[in-house]
């Protein structure tokens, strides 16, 4: 299977089937010491009571000393089991017929002397003909003619018994066999039905991703069930999913209205000059009437690269947005206001306007490129000069606030024009719209200019607000946001001034 | 033929304005806003209506539904740089007659001018004939018993409205409505003296013959051809 090591489920079965494997070695290590003691426990009492059974068949011997013999008549023991009796003076009393020679016995093997030593019931391992025989020492007392008087003669027995181990290993190996594979079992149980459950489990996940897929440029549809939103696991996913949708959906709509817009006013501009041009092959025309008419075609031409301009400066400062935020950008917008302000002159002189500006004379850095600083400028004074009758002032203030959280410039531009219908004052800053449409086209706006404001100073997270009473004028308020190194030293010279 | 054209691209207005009076010789009129448009068509003089579809302040599709919801049968061209096949089928479904898609060709948009006005009328073919009376639409020429007359731009679009409706009467009210725009002073007597330049003309033309326009004193005038008969 594809890619079956990177699945979630998959690592989750290998965890819990390795965690079940180690559980059951250490139940089957566990289970093989605890059954070992018990079963070598049963096997040494055993052991213990067929030794004194042994020990029962000591009997005074026949002779005249008070000696004592084994009588192996009267020993009821397993065949297989060995055994040997000693005196307490290291006499051999008797002996199993199968008792090993010296030979098989090994080198391993105690004496007499040894074994009388050594307490009772110490067990030993014993190896005879390749079987492993567990061998206890029992200790005994006999009294011989105990009625006599002084007690009779006492004889310290000494009972070395034996049995073969190899059906107590036999009960324990059967007993950790029986745990292993029952743990074996288990695991093979377990492993399938860990894995249908998982299947299962995963089912929302499944169904989230499905769902998902579906999604398409075309069709944002994302409705996840109801259980991927209150299923802990899920719920975090499914709402990063759907705000992420969300704010890709609006990019998206952005993006596709600009584009419409823009084929629009594209194809707009592309009919004028084309109907310029036909018109003028309508009929025959006189040599002054072609140049006449080629002048407005290369007017018309000119439009259509001021719009083609004014979109790419548009797309350039959005996506400025995008890819250089937080770069190191400050320019200095006081520089650039008195400048755009002296090369607009000429153009307000040429339509009776004058420009007064109140800024005071200091380098104020706004985190804006410099060549957006002052687009930003220029576009605001142009619009502000357009909408300016012949004879009135156009006002532009900037007034620094090191103070104000965050350390901020403000920059006003006010107008005496004809002002802005309130209807239409929320649209301002909407691309390609044009506030007064009997006159806007006649003047060339592409209703680009405050677009391009608005995007300018959203990059530079500050605001734009516009005032507008119909028949007064405008004022539009720019707030920009300083950068550190000027808002300090902004502050360091106010406080200077005012010492 | 006097047409409406709602268009707020300014340029493009005085092109298309410049261009169907320069080539078919029709009055044209121009709305640079949908409201401006509205309360232009609802004179109802107008033979075609050119309609831009993004229009400030009321857009070319509502302004469509407007007039068709008042009855207004005026033939509507639409203008648009959309695409799409939904858009042009809500379109014609809204009531248009036909559309161009920008950027268009001049040529294209008269001849579609001419068709829907012509359709608007009840004619089918370029070539209008009455009796012995022959218009060819796209030639602007006028021919009778074969022999061609020459007549001014004036006379040549009261003969082809008159010609559209033989024997319906027109007042003199209504060819200056539907010849002229809002740029010509409307003074009666205007039609009056090319009304009977054309009635002398085609007279000359086939020398003898019943008078082919009659005046119908204080209701106006119309194509007698029955009389003719």
């Amino acid at each position: 299977m594809k890619g079956v090591g990177k699945s979630i489920a998959f690592r989750l079965i290998v965890a819990v089937l390795a965690v079940e494997l180690a559980s059951s070695l250490l139940v089957a290590v566990l289970s093989l010491g605890y059954e070992r003691h018990i079963h070598f426990s049963s096997f040494d009492a055993v052991l213990r009571g067929h030794a004194d059974s042994v020990l029962g068949a000591v009997q005074d011997a026949d002779d005249v000393s008070d000696n004592v013999m084994l009588d192996k008549a009267d020993v009821h023991v397993p065949d297989e089991d060995i055994y040997e009796v000693y005196d307490e003076r290291e006499r051999l009393l008797g002996r199993s017929a199968n008792w090993p020679t010296a030979e098989a016995r090994g080198l391993a093997a105690a004496t007499p002397a040894q074994l009388a030593a050594e307490a009772s019931d110490a067990t030993s391992r014993l190896k005879i003909d390749g079987q492993h025989y567990r061998l206890i020492l029992r200790h005994g007392t006999r009294i011989v003619d105990p009625g006599e008087p002084g007690g009779g003669t006492k004889h310290q027995i000494t009972v070395l018994y034996g049995a073969p181990t190899e059906r107590v290993w036999h009960a324990i190996d059967s007993a950790v066999a029986f745990y292993a594979a029952g743990s074996i079992l288990l695991l093979a149980i377990t492993g399938p039905l860990i894995a249908w459950l998982l299947h299962r489990g995963l089912l929302p996940l499944r169904q989230l991703a499905a769902l998902a897929a579906r999604i398409s440029a075309n069709d944002w549809q994302f409705d996840p069930p109801e259980t991927a939103r209150t299923t802990a696991e899920l719920a975090p996913l499914t709402q990063a999913l759907e705000s992420a949708l969300a704010r890709l959906e609006s990019a998206f709509v952005q993006q596709r209205t600009f584009v419409s817009d823009a084929a629009h006013e594209l194809k707009t501009s592309v009919a004028v000059i084309k109907s310029s041009l036909q018109l003028l092959s309508l009929r025959p025309r006189t040599a002054a009437e072609w140049q006449a008419g080629l002048a407005r075609c290369v007017a018309d031409a000119e439009r259509l690269e001021e719009l083609v301009g004014k979109m790419l400066t548009l797309a350039r400062v959005e996506n400025g947005a995008a890819n250089a935020a937080g770069s190191a950008m400050a320019g200095d917008i006081g520089t650039c206001l008195s400048r755009t302000a002296s090369e607009l002159d000429s153009v307000a002189a040429l339509r009776g306007v004058r420009i007064v500006v109140d800024a005071p004379s200091m380098t104020i850095h706004v985190p804006i490129a410099a060549e957006d600083c002052s687009l930003l400028v220029s576009n605001l004074l142009l619009n502000a000069l357009e909408h300016s009758p012949s004879g009135s002032t156009v006002w532009v203030g900037l007034e620094a606030k090191p103070d104000a959280s965050p350390a901020s410039v403000e920059f006003i531009v006010k107008d005496r024009g004809e002002g802005i219908d309130p209807a239409a004052l929320p649209h301002i800053f909407d691309r390609f719209y044009r506030g007064d449409p009997s006159r806007t086209r006649s003047t060339g706006g592409a209703g680009l200019g405050l677009a391009i404001v608005k995007a300018i100073v959203d990059h530079a997270s500050g605001s734009i607000h516009l005032a507008s009473e119909p028949g007064k004028g405008t004022t539009a308020t720019i707030r920009l946001p300083l950068c550190a190194q000027s808002a300090v030293e902004i502050a360091a010279d106010s406080v200077a001034s005012s010492v | 033929m006097r047409v409406l054209l709602v268009e707020d691209e300014v340029r493009l207005a005085e092109n298309l304005a410049a261009a169907m009076r320069d080539g078919p010789g029709f009055a044209v009129d121009c709305a640079a806003d949908g409201l401006t448009g509205d309360e232009m068509a609802g004179y109802r003089c107008y033979d075609l209506i050119v309609l831009d579809l993004m229009l400030p302040l009321l857009d070319g599709l509502a302004l469509l539904r407007r007039l068709r919801t008042r009855r207004d049968t005026t033939p509507v061209l639409i203008l648009t740089a959309k695409d799409g096949k939904a858009v042009i089928v809500e379109l014609l479904n809204a009531g248009a007659d036909d559309y161009l898609a920008k950027p268009f060709d001049l040529g294209e948009l008269i001849a579609r001018a001419k068709a829907l006005i012509r359709r608007g009328k009840g004619a089918a073919h370029p070539t209008l004939t009455a009796l012995d009376l022959e218009v060819n639409t796209l030639e602007q020429s006028v021919h009778r018993n074969g022999v061609a007359v020459d007549l001014s731009p004036t006379e040549y679009r009261i003969l082809e409205y008159l010609i559209h409706h033989p024997r319906r009467i027109f007042s003199k009210r209504e060819l200056l409505e539907h010849l002229y725009d809002y740029n010509w002073e409307h003074h009666s007597n205007v039609i009056e003296a090319h009304v009977s330049n054309l009635r002398r003309k085609l007279e000359a033309a086939a020398p003898g013959a019943e008078p082919v326009i009659e005046t119908m004193r204080g209701r106006g005038y119309r194509l007698s051809l029955e009389t003719a008969v």
